[in-house]
């Protein structure tokens, strides 16, 4: 019994690093910049969706306010190298502690509330926190903050001749995001999230510390959406309030998961692969006014998903998974 | 020695209804205890009161000799209370084992210990067989052994069990009696909520009557079933008067 388990960690793992290393191959046969665009989103909304599928998924927390999370990210980085001359990096870090530490905060008061209400007091928090930043003078109000270009160094992790160094780092930051959950799953904190999803009367019956369970999964989560906001501001070079916070970002995250699979392991990745080149590419073909087409996909698409498989995609792919749907 | 479980004068109010009523009961170590009573006796608000899910409106209660009147369910899970749920609460989504895992983690640390004391507890239960199917896909008698095995799991010093027994045929019934008795020969105490009478008398060691929110009665399951104030309480005067 033991041992199967063992085989079964070690066999995603494996598959894991297989995609991964697929992945970094692919731009040397793509040379495309607009196909290279597509690829470095779509590694970006795996991890995003991934950090999402932590607090919503896991644990159950349903949050549509995790636009806040990535547009700190972004704004700390930002803001930190235009104001203090700090370089992206440690704005990274410094954007991920703050996010952490916001969301435990939010989560103080949020965390009593229960299922939809939860889910309501993050898109209000998220909305007045862009609210707050489109009138914040000192952070450029609603203008934004434009990066300034110096040049293409992986010190100021700055690329203007070339996608590849973004995808590469999309990469690695869809691969830790991959990889935090995995180790999660079979921690003592992976149980207790499934858990208070769950039941969390019976959680707390058998010890679970229910709140905390909540304030960690929110810490983790925030932390790692947040990294992806930096990179996202390094990666367009340009940030505003409604670019980096508004709601659609929010939306964005927890869509790959939901369509994929939420609370498991492959699906923001599969979600994130399936959806992403679709909004990107209806975007650019169809939605010549740009917004509401994609928007019509997704709906269209969670639709389905919810009538065909409420599961996700991924259970297409797992024995076990099909013997549940069963 | 002195009681493992102990409530002082316990009352519960819900908003104007009294549930429990200056509730003084002890449960000594190694017993199986047995709490009946007619529908609104007050049984699972007792229950849900030992187990710190409600604190008491007054009163006190004590396990294994410290006062634990105002410690959360967890909190007290860790003292080493566990409980079954009434109306099951398994964690749906999850495998049997995985359900179990939870519970061991209270005393494990390691993940791979908390995995094989998980593994131990279902065949303890007899759900070995049963470990990686989904806890959704168990049958109701099932779902009730995997409430007493994630109970197990936390190593409890005392399991609150209630209405485990119910609504089962009378062979899952009797494995039922026979698992509540190995539980016991573990050196675990058992507080028991049941309503067959016919399967918990010859269980129990000793039972309390509940009625009205107060305790009745208690004493030995053959005494209990003899004595007038029970009969009446379950059948009402009339037939108390023959016995």
């Amino acid at each position: 019994m033991d041992k199967d388990f063992a085989n079964r960690r070690r066999r995603e793992l494996i598959t894991a690093a297989f995609f991964a290393a697929l992945a970094a191959v692919v731009p040397l046969f793509v040379k495309d910049v607009y196909v290279q665009n597509i690829m470095v989103l779509t590694l970006m909304y795996a991890a995003l969706s991934q950090a999402w599928n932590i607090l919503s998924g896991y644990c159950g927390q349903i949050s549509l306010g995790h636009a806040l999370y990535f547009g700190l990210g972004a704004y700390t980085t930002a803001l930190l190298f235009t104001k203090f001359g700090v370089l992206p990096w440690f704005g990274m870090l410094a954007g991920g502690v703050i996010s952490a530490f916001i969301a435990m905060a939010l989560g103080y008061p949020c965390f009593r509330l229960g299922g939809h209400y939860f889910s309501i007091a993050t898109i209000v928090i998220a909305e007045i926190a862009l609210v707050l930043f489109q009138n914040w003078d000192w952070a450029g109000a609603a203008l934004g903050i434009d990066i300034p270009i110096r040049h293409d160094s992986w010190v100021t992790f700055q690329f203007t001749r070339s996608k590849l160094p973004y995808f590469y780092f999309a990469l690695v930051l869809a691969c830790i995001a991959w990889l935090v959950t995995w180790w999660l799953e079979d921690s003592k904190w992976g149980y207790w999230w499934r858990a208070v999803k769950d039941n969390p009367s019976a959680a707390e019956s058998l010890g679970v510390d229910v709140f905390n369970s909540k304030m960690g999964a929110a810490a983790v989560s925030a932390f790692l959406t947040a990294i992806g906001g930096s990179f996202y501001a390094q990666f367009v070079s340009y940030i505003d309030p409604e670019s980096v916070m508004g709601f659609q970002f929010s939306l964005l995250m927890a869509l790959p998961a939901v369509l994929g699979g939420i609370g498991t392991l492959w699906g923001p990745v599969l979600g994130a692969v399936i959806l992403i080149p679709l909004t990107e590419l209806t975007r650019s073909y169809i939605g010549g006014s740009g917004r509401g087409v994609d928007l019509i996909v997704y709906g269209a698409l969670i639709v389905l998903i919810s009538l065909a498989r409420p599961q996700g995609l991924v259970g297409l792919f797992s024995r076990q998974a099909k013997a549940v749907s069963r | 020695m002195t009681a493992l479980l102990e409530t002082r004068g316990i009352t519960q109010r819900f908003s104007g209804l009294v549930a429990n009523s200056d509730v003084s009961i002890s449960v000594g170590r190694g017993e199986i205890v047995g709490l009946i009573g007619p529908n609104g006796a007050g049984k699972s608000t007792l229950f849900n009161l030992i187990a710190g899910v409600y604190t008491p409106s007054e009163g006190s209660i004590w396990f294994d000799g410290e006062d634990v009147t105002a410690l959360p369910p967890a909190a007290r899970c860790q003292r080493g209370i566990g409980r079954t749920f009434q109306v099951v609460k398994s964690f749906e989504t999850m495998s049997v084992i995985d359900n179990v895992i939870v519970g061991a983690l209270v005393r494990n640390t390691v993940m791979r210990d908390a995995r094989r004391k998980a593994h131990e507890v279902l065949e303890f239960t007899g759900l070995g067989a049963r470990a990686h199917v989904l806890a959704s896909d168990l049958v109701p008698a099932e779902k009730r052994r995997l409430e007493v095995a994630r109970a197990l799991a936390t190593e409890p010093k005392l399991l609150l069990l209630d209405e485990v027994l119910t609504g089962l045929t009378p062979t899952e019934a009797q494995t039922g009696v026979e698992l509540v008795r190995r539980v016991r020969d573990t050196g675990v105490t058992v507080l028991m909520v049941e309503h067959v009478m016919e399967i918990v008398m010859p269980l129990v060691d000793r039972a309390i009557v509940l009625d009205l929110g107060k305790v009745l009665v208690e004493g030995k399951p053959s005494e209990i079933v003899r004595d007038p104030k029970v009969i009446t309480a379950y059948l009402g005067d009339r037939h108390a008067v023959g016995a």
